[in-house]
């Protein structure tokens, strides 16, 4: 489909122009606890129609989920230590698997924030000291907006796109690449901090979205323990607007377990764990489904786009193709693979493309990592 | 001084009503369980120093800052911060977020931050201390 007028007129006469058939991209994310690097190769002819021809040419991620496991969440300063241990051999191996030198390297992106500082710093100084030295353009790319196009098709517009993972949940109208709108956020806590919580409650363990899936499992759908009432709210469900709230779901959990903990004796106790953590997971779902078919509909979007850790969740999945399919039979849902779902360094090189059409660069020297940086407020 | 709340639309008015009195350089320290009601306290004062923005939990984050746009105001910024993954003064360094106990034109709230108290004396910066204990799911007493 060729629209000139959404054409950014510079890339346009600069790609026409130029010689080369292919640009490659390498990304460097570092917000949180997972140091990732990815080298991505667009080819530049592809500009009147962006979104479903650049090949991820490898994706490497170093993940320190373990090593934080023992405190329950991410510890700044450790953190920061083994992103500076961690970062060099990712870019090494990135290059490496995607069979790239880096004098082939056409533009350096990095996660400029959200995030913690100390995270961010190392792959924003990373990746500034590479863009200075090899005189290489640098793109400063919003976590938010890597999560919202870790998707491989093509967006059609508008979309809806529900970022969910440790940090943030948010509903944001996406009206063309780079044009976002925020509709709808979680007032307290994001999603994945109310499974970490949750998780803390039920003694499951760290990270909290996966040890619930694990038990929610466990639980049949339907299954109930005699005089045992685990029914939990769905908050703002029935509410106008699309913000969401998790926190007093979580202070459920709390009540409900502390007195189940008093007087269930340990074999119930086990299964009422599991149903618990099923009763959670769905509710979490359901309010996070609801609220986004309900923005889907009300902005008449031809495609729904999940991403984020949370997005991994199978039953969150699930739940969203089987109502998408039931209440708007016409909208697409996309969703990353469960590989790009957690933080990486592809994403971030899908999305620093876009920007490299509009020729969006941030000068090496000034770039500073913003770790409240709000993609769309 | 004791406050009964017993919903969380009263936490937040009581919050807002809190969140006016201040007068900027206050660094406080919120105390209490999980779900207690330390981010909901936090989200009044917010309200009550004029930020239309959503606030919600730095857990993740540890530290979220909000700008205070009217002019009029002394307050520049309200600081939030949580410590509740046993961060440690060094960890709040790293971030940036001690700087911001010492000037007169923020204000920052601590959640779980019982941690602090120590540090905060060595270095006698004035703090404020709120314990906020759960009564029931929607009751809260909140004692400073």
């Amino acid at each position: 489909m060729y629209e000139p007028v959404n054409l950014p007129y510079i890339s346009k006469i600069r790609y026409n122009q130029s010689m080369k058939k292919q640009m490659t991209i390498l990304a460097i994310e570092s917000s949180c606890d997972e140091t990732a690097a990815a080298v991505l190769v667009a080819p530049c002819s592809m500009i009147h129609d962006p979104g479903h021809s650049f090949s991820i040419l490898s994706n490497c991620v170093s993940s320190q989920v373990q090593i934080h496991a023992k405190y329950g969440g991410v510890i700044p300063e450790v953190a920061a230590r083994l992103h500076i241990e961690k970062i060099l051999p990712m870019i090494q191996l990135a290059l490496k698997q995607a069979k790239k030198k880096m004098s082939e390297i056409d533009y350096i992106a990095v996660t400029g924030g959200p995030g913690l500082m100390s995270s961010l710093m190392i792959g924003t100084e990373t990746a500034k000291t590479l863009a200075l030295v090899l005189n290489k353009p640098l793109i400063r790319i919003n976590h938010i907006e890597g999560h919202l196009l870790s998707i491989t098709e093509k967006l059609e517009f508008p979309a809806v796109g529900l970022v969910v993972s440790g940090g943030h949940t948010q509903i944001i109208l996406v009206k063309d690449y780079l044009k976002y709108k925020l509709i709808g956020e979680t007032r307290d806590d994001a999603a994945g901090e109310a499974f970490d919580k949750v998780a803390k409650i039920l003694g499951l363990g760290y990270p909290g979205g996966p040890a619930i899936a694990i038990a929610a499992e466990k639980a049949e759908s339907g299954q109930s323990l005699a005089g045992v009432d685990i029914k939990l709210p769905r908050p703002m469900l029935d509410k106008a607007g699309f913000e969401m709230s998790f926190s007093g779901l979580k202070t459920s959990v709390l009540y409900k377990w502390n007195e189940l903990v008093k007087r269930l004796a340990p074999k119930d106790l086990d299964k009422a764990k599991n149903l618990m953590a099923y009763e959670f997971q769905k509710a979490v779902v359901e309010v996070l489904v609801g609220k986004t078919v309900l923005a889907a509909s009300e902005f008449k979007a031809k495609t729904i786009v999940l991403g984020g850790g949370v997005s991994a969740n199978k039953f969150l999945r699930s739940e969203m193709l089987r109502v998408v399919a039931e209440r708007l039979p016409n909208v697409k849902v996309l969703m990353p693979e469960i590989k790009m779902a957690g933080d990486n360094a592809a994403m971030i090189a899908q999305a620093a493309y876009f920007h490299v059409l509009k020729k969006d660069f941030f000068s090496p020297v000034k770039l500073k990592p913003d770790p409240g940086w709000e993609l769309v407020h | 001084m004791n406050v009964i709340t017993k919903s969380e639309q009263e936490t937040i008015k009581f919050g807002e009503k809190f969140g006016k009195t201040l007068k900027g350089g206050e660094v406080v320290l919120l105390i209490g369980d999980l779900g207690a009601g330390k981010t909901t306290f936090v989200k009044g004062v917010a309200k009550g120093l004029g930020i239309t923005r959503v606030v919600n939990s730095p857990t993740f984050v540890l530290m979220k800052i909000y700008e205070i746009r009217n002019k009029e105001y002394r307050i520049k910024k309200l600081v939030h911060i949580d410590t509740y993954r046993g961060l440690e003064i060094g960890d709040l360094e790293n971030i940036g977020a001690v700087e911001y106990f010492k000037r007169q034109d923020c204000v920052s709230f601590v959640e779980w931050g019982e941690s602090l108290e120590e540090y905060l004396k060595k270095e006698k910066i004035t703090f404020q201390k709120i314990v906020i204990r759960n009564i029931n799911e929607n009751e809260r007493e909140f004692s400073f």
